[in-house]
């Protein structure tokens, strides 16, 4: 990288290079999304392939938003807010994969639609 | 008491001037996450019910998707992350230069993502006839990675803006110029990804090279056009420029966007496209 500029060095404080430590991190990314996809083929019991998966999504999730995003270095309140917005985003997941697990929820047959259609009027 | 800012000390996670401590800006854009997560939330769920739940005549994913693509394609997205930290550690250390370089860095990468997903939809309604209306699969699956996909465009548009404003001069008005730089960017990106791309990647499956420039012809001229001046710009600019270290919490603020994206795309790689092939 080319040298900072003059008015940048009379500021006379600068952030410690985190050049390397972030290539490191895209690195250990890069690997996981590797594994994940050759996960997929391996022939495995699929929970753990599922819970697997799961698991490594959730790492590169968190190393993203701690170390690319600040927020390892940044006020709590930041994280306060943004798990906020991302525990009720799950509970809404969660919820509603719930919900729609149920007999209730699952579609008519074409068979089943008819006979409803014709029955109902 | 003066402030470290007054002292000429730049801290840019923690700003003693609100009552948080913590920018306004920064705040505004977590808050503005926090939200969009909760949007994708309800994208990914109302498509994974669907999936659990498959009305008769659904289209079969493994046999529309294209794993080898978009395991690129997330590589790329997860490259450009990397670029954008290293323009905010850049920015941090006021060194503009490398910002620019790895501001355009991502913007490439990001063209390539969006290049991908315009190649994929292409392909699934041409090839494989799943459309927006014809199959609920159809439907989930273009309304999470569409919406996906405009953040992405829009995240590139924001970048391309912070791109031209690293060169606003200290001194004189330079709104005419900058205008026609943003222009010329946005001619550049919006090539790249509509046309370029899709046509590198129809070449990599067997199209041939003359057939994609013929085809392409017109735009593809006009994205080297704007690719031009897009350098004529860089190399005229007044290197006296206002853009500096004061400007890190800007470049950080876009950068919390991009890398939004980013871990969005995570999720969406292992619930929509890998758990299909379990």
């Amino acid at each position: 990288m080319s040298a900072p500029t003059a008015p940048a060095l009379a500021a006379g404080h600068h952030e410690p290079s985190k050049f390397h430590f972030y290539i490191q991190i895209a690195m250990i990314l890069a690997v996981i999304t590797g594994i994940e996809v050759v996960l997929v083929y391996l022939p495995i019991v699929k929970w753990l392939v599922v819970t697997t998966l799961i698991l490594l999504s959730t790492v590169k999730f968190m190393f993203v938003i701690f170390f690319f995003m600040h927020l390892r270095w940044d006020k709590v309140f930041c994280t306060i807010l943004f798990f906020i917005g991302l525990v009720l985003a799950s509970f809404t997941m969660f919820s509603l994969m719930k919900l729609f697990a149920s007999d209730a929820a699952k579609p008519l047959t074409a068979a089943a639609l008819d006979f409803a259609r014709t029955t109902l009027g | 008491m003066s402030s470290p800012a007054a002292n000429g000390h730049l801290d840019h996670h923690h700003d003693h001037t609100t009552s948080t401590g913590i920018p306004n800006k920064k705040l505004l854009w977590w808050a503005f996450l926090a939200s969009d997560c909760m949007f994708f939330g309800a994208l990914i769920s109302s498509h994974l019910v669907y999936r659990l739940n498959p009305p008769p005549g659904n289209a079969v994913p493994t046999q529309v998707f294209n794993i080898e693509l978009t395991s690129f394609s997330t590589f790329i997205l997860l490259m450009s992350s990397l670029l954008m930290a290293l323009a905010v550690n850049a920015i941090q250390k006021g060194n503009v230069k490398s910002t620019r370089t790895m501001l355009l860095g991502t913007i490439f990468f990001g063209c390539i993502f969006l290049g991908g997903q315009v190649f994929e939809f292409t392909h699934f309604v041409a090839d494989k006839h799943m459309t927006l209306s014809n199959s609920i699969f159809g439907s989930t699956f273009y309304t999470l990675t569409g919406t996906h996909g405009t953040h992405v465009a829009i995240g590139v548009l924001l970048l391309g803006m912070m791109y031209v404003r690293t060169f606003k001069p200290t001194h004189g008005g330079s709104l005419g110029r900058n205008f026609l730089h943003l222009l010329a960017f946005a001619a550049a990106a919006g090539v790249a990804f509509l046309f370029f791309v899709p046509g590198l990647l129809e070449v990599i499956e067997g199209e041939s090279l003359s057939a994609m420039l013929s085809h392409d012809a017109k735009p593809l001229l006009l994205g080297a056009i704007a690719c031009a001046a897009l350098v004529w710009f860089a190399r005229t600019s007044n290197p006296a420029v206002e853009f500096g270290e004061k400007n890190a919490i800007d470049v950080e603020a876009i950068g919390l966007y991009w890398h939004f994206v980013d871990i969005v795309w995570i999720i969406i790689f292992t619930a929509v496209y890998l758990l299909e092939y379990l």
